[in-house]
């Protein structure tokens, strides 16, 4: 910017050309009424636009206008720093005139830091709609814009989707320029680079790219830069626009791209070699390239001790599986495999489907079904009857279409397990396509028995394999296998055998720890309070 | 190419379904036969008999209704046939659900049909068939016939064909007079020439008509019951007689079976006071060549403890105790030898000593196997030696009768 305003301080002033056309490269007029009157004809004179026309300089002889929206901006600033210093005579060291007027704002008065001089109407309307202050002086025909972007965001809270017992509590919110200081903060390192650009035509909505250079994969950086750069759309509003725009693979029920809402995740990806895309307007922030196995990993794994880490993750595996296959597995036992069940477990659920008027195919949808729209219906209504849609729901699912003799308990039970076991995986993302695919396996389950389930479950892994993230095989670490990744996958490691970044995602510097970073209890088994002394019979 | 891309999809696709085995069935369309009786009719067809599950009775449900009082627990249908699958096919015209044979785990067979025609004309069917499992038990109705015996009802296990087979798991753990022979098993006996099967019989204790009724069930003492009763004693598939109580259990040491069971020695002039307990035992039996002919070396290690004493003995001391175990040893080689002894009686090699005269001398085996049950079977010489051992002697070493006893001299 600042090159750019020395750029136009050398050139004269150029003719006044018709403002009428206030868009491209027009240049603003000399006169504050035309230019103001332009921006009111261009914004449709809308209401929350605040126009304050102040006199500047000794006897007050210059005719200026402060302009900025209502809401979208820092007042207090404004008028700190902006309006009050402007109005005060006293304040300029050399006398005032229109053309050095921008010169003199700019050093002696406006406290602002992020001031720009602009001069095409293609800059200012950006500047303008995007919270920052114009001030406009009759007789010349620049603009200055003061950064004053602010009003009312939500504070920061605590994540409602990804929830740890251990952990930072504190979750991104709608604001870019709240979110990307809260990774600053976690990585204090002059290597986290970030790249901000406006996407969407209409919307204008900053979206920033941050990695961390040297660990990030310059292939994938580029990659992802060019990616976003493609995007040409009116809109974003949420970050879900530029993952569904970006990805890979659009026909697969599988994400391709992480999302979260901590900040300390998007520095542990960060710190693995991802890229994380900020959108402004969504407490959601993207995470590419994003592998299989990550969607079953809580931070939490990393701060909780291996053992258990390892055997909660084991958990979240079948957690997976029996979300996918449970009610599958019901209908191919109940439909095709009968000598494959106890006897006595048989008995007990060929007396519950006696009266079942329906095949366990459809009994097992019609379950299934009924559930997703439970779900649906406890997302969608207010909190107040929320609790009257589960008390209704617990009713219709668990007594009276059992006491109907709709439906088998053994179903209910299965249906039961299912959604819990929907609801335990750690991503939703991963959650709802598991969600997605079981019915297919349903199908199979109902066609074919386990065969068709296998049929089905070759099909996935097949396909799951074919999947790539930005060029990283979905996969991996564990097709392609990767030896020394595969510590943090379903196990996890103790942390000093975690020495290597993931390869494939990250280049370069891949070791980030010591090659002794194993405890050792000192040789010395004496009591901490002890002194002892070589020789002792205590000593090892 | 676009043909050839379109052919391997449909190949691809063909794979999927053409292999078959994959027509579906409903749970409610299945008639789950929890046991098969076999008996011969006087026209010489095969009766089959059919316990099948009622499974609204037998869980109990919110939808059964009754929970198992009001209707029984099981529904019995019958169907001759020449064969086994003909009885099967016509069984159809009655029941209302395809009969479903993977969870039969119970074949009762006639005691006429296993003593006239034997049981491997009928084993055959249950080999074949892919549902039914050759890992199905096999009894033999004792003294009745297999029909009568499906149709009883039992109390406690609601479905007859488990009662009976849980009794026999338990007999063959606790009491060692009967054993739970499979399909599979009965099959291998029949193949080998060197071992007879052995099969348990199961009778009706009171009235066979008593025990089909739901009433039998409403007493604390049903009159009727389904009971463990004798070892049938096989020879070339064809059921010879019933050993019962000692003999049954010495051709179970011998055949290396028993699991656990109770044998009592006397004590000075006490019969029978003194009760020891198998823990476990291990027969090992070897066959030596003397002249061309067999000789079979029997060696028994018996464990246990002593469960009860009537008479006043002073087990501390350990001369006591060894006493004891020589008396259990000339108990226990007592019966193995007067089992043995009636085996050879009978002709018939159930305690597999063939099998073993196979095993250390196959060539030799290859000249006697022929007639091995005929000729050399009843003359083959057996030693038998027992090692049996007082582990413990339960919560109490000296009886608290010693000193009651004592005192009243």
């Amino acid at each position: 910017m600042p090159s750019l305003f020395k750029n136009k301080k050398s050139k004269d002033n150029k003719k006044e050309t018709e403002a009428s056309l206030p868009k491209g490269q027009e240049l603003l007029m000399q006169s504050l009424e035309g230019n103001i009157a332009n921006i009111k004809k261009r914004t449709g004179n809308s209401s929350d636009m605040v126009i304050r026309y102040i006199k500047i300089g000794e006897r007050a002889a210059i005719q200026a206008a402060v302009i900025y929206i209502d809401g979208i901006v820092d007042s207090q600033s404004i008028q700190e720093l902006l309006v009050d210093t402007m109005m005060k005579d006293d304040v300029f060291s050399e006398p005032i005139t229109p053309q050095n007027a921008f010169t003199l704002l700019k050093e002696d008065v406006v406290g602002i830091g992020d001031v720009a001089i602009l001069h095409t109407w293609s800059e200012v309307f950006p500047a303008l709609m995007s919270g920052d202050t114009l001030i406009l002086i009759d007789g010349n025909n620049h603009a200055m814009s003061a950064g004053t972007k602010g009003g009312e965001w939500r504070s920061i809270q605590e994540p409602t989707t990804q929830l740890v017992v251990r952990g930072s509590k504190e979750g991104f919110t709608e604001s870019i320029a709240k979110n990307m200081p809260m990774v600053r903060r976690i990585i204090k390192s002059p290597d986290l680079w970030v790249e901000t650009m406006k996407i969407g035509k209409v919307t204008q909505t900053d979206v920033s790219m941050m990695y961390i250079n040297g660990i990030a994969n310059d292939k994938i950086v580029k990659e992802v830069k060019q990616r976003l750069n493609q995007i040409n759309i009116d809109s974003i509003l949420e970050s879900g626009y530029v993952e569904q725009l970006i990805e890979d693979q659009t026909y697969t029920t599988f994400p391709t791209m992480y999302h979260t809402e901590r900040p300390d995740i998007v520095a542990g990806n960060l710190l693995e070699g991802r890229i994380a895309i900020f959108v402004d307007g969504t407490p959601f922030v993207l995470i590419a390239p994003a592998v299989f196995i990550q969607f079953f990993q809580s931070p939490e794994d990393y701060y909780s001790r291996f053992d258990i880490a390892t055997s909660i993750r084991f958990l979240r595996i079948l957690i997976f599986f029996i979300s996918l296959i449970a009610p599958a597995t019901y209908v191919a036992i109940t439909t095709f495999h009968q000598e494959m069940v106890p006897t006595k477990l048989l008995i007990a659920i060929a007396a519950q489907r006696e009266d079942v008027p329906f095949p366990s195919l459809v009994e097992a949808l019609i379950m299934e079904v009924t559930f997703e729209i439970l779900r649906e219906a406890g997302i969608r209504l207010p909190r107040a009857i929320g609790s009257a849609v589960s008390i209704v729901g617990a009713l219709v699912i668990g007594q009276a279409s059992v006491q109907a003799g709709i439906v088998s308990p053994a179903m209910v039970i299965v249906v039961a397990m299912t959604a819990i076991a929907s609801f335990a995986t750690p991503s939703f993302a991963i959650a709802i396509s598991a969600r997605l695919i079981r019915f297919v396996f349903m199908i199979a389950a109902a066609t074919f028995g386990f065969y068709g389930i296998i049929l089905c479950f070759l099909m996935m892994i097949v396909h799951l394999c074919s999947l790539r993230s930005f060029g990283v095989p979905y996969m991996t670490p564990l097709a392609p296998f990767i030896p020394s990744n595969s510590g943090d996958t379903i196990v996890r490691m103790p942390w000093w055998t975690l020495r290597q970044r993931p390869r494939l995602i990250s280049s370069g510097n891949m070791v980030r720890e010591g090659d002794d970073q194993q405890p050792m209890p000192p040789k010395s088994r004496g009591m901490a309070n002890t002194t002892v002394k070589e020789g002792d019979q205590n000593d090892a | 190419m676009m043909r050839k891309g379109l052919l391997c999809t449909i190949m691809a696709f063909s794979i999927c379904i053409l292999s078959s085995c994959w027509s579906s069935k409903e749970l409610t369309d299945l008639a789950i036969v929890a046991a098969m009786g076999i008996d011969k009719t006087k026209d010489g067809q095969y009766q089959i008999t059919l316990q099948i599950i009622n499974p609204g009775n037998v869980a109990g449900g919110l939808q059964g209704g009754g929970g198992g009082t009001q209707s029984p627990s099981v529904s019995v249908y019958g169907a001759k046939g020449a064969n086994l699958v003909e009885a099967s096919r016509r069984a159809s015209s009655t029941v209302s659900r395809r009969l479903y044979y993977a969870h039969t785990n119970l074949i009762v067979i006639g005691e006429s049909l296993a003593r006239t025609e034997g049981i491997d004309v009928i084993i055959d069917a249950i080999d074949r068939d892919p549902e039914f499992r050759i890992t199905s038990d096999m009894v033999i109705a004792n003294g009745v016939k297999a029909s009568s015996f499906v149709k009883s009802l039992t109390p406690i296990d609601k479905i007859p064909a488990n009662k009976v087979l849980k009794t026999l798991e338990l007999t063959e753990q606790k009491w060692g007079e009967h054993m739970k022979v499979s399909a599979q098993e009965v099959m291998k006996n029949l193949e080998s020439p060197g071992s007879q099967a052995l099969m348990s019989g199961f009778g009706i204790r009171g009235s066979a008509q008593k025990a089909q009724t739901l009433q039998n069930l409403q007493q604390t003492a049903p009159e009727s019951t389904l009971r463990a009763e004798g070892l049938g004693m096989f020879k070339d598939g064809k059921l010879i007689t019933f050993l019962y109580g000692k003999k049954a259990r010495g051709v179970m040491w011998l055949r290396d079976k028993v699991q656990g069971t109770d044998v009592n020695i006397s004590w000075k002039d006490k019969k029978k006071a003194i009760a020891y307990q198998v823990v476990r035992q291990r027969t090992n039996v070897r066959a030596n060549m003397v002249n061309g002919k067999p000789k079979m070396i029997v060696r028994t290690r018996v464990e246990g403890d002593i469960g009860e004493i009537e008479v006043p003995v002073d087990i501390k001391n350990p001369f006591v105790i060894l006493d004891i175990e020589k008396k259990i040893e000339a108990a226990i080689e007592k019966e193995i030898k007067e089992s043995f002894m009636f085996a050879q009686k009978k002709q018939t090699d159930v305690v597999g000593f063939g099998e073993v005269v196979h095993e250390n001398y196959p060539r030799q085996w290859k000249r006697l196997q022929h007639e091995w049950s005929d000729v050399y079977f009843p003359e083959v010489e057996m030693d038998v030696k027992v090692e049996a051992y007082v582990r413990r002697a339960g919560l109490r070493n000296k009886s608290f009768m010693s000193d009651a006893v004592k005192q009243r001299q």
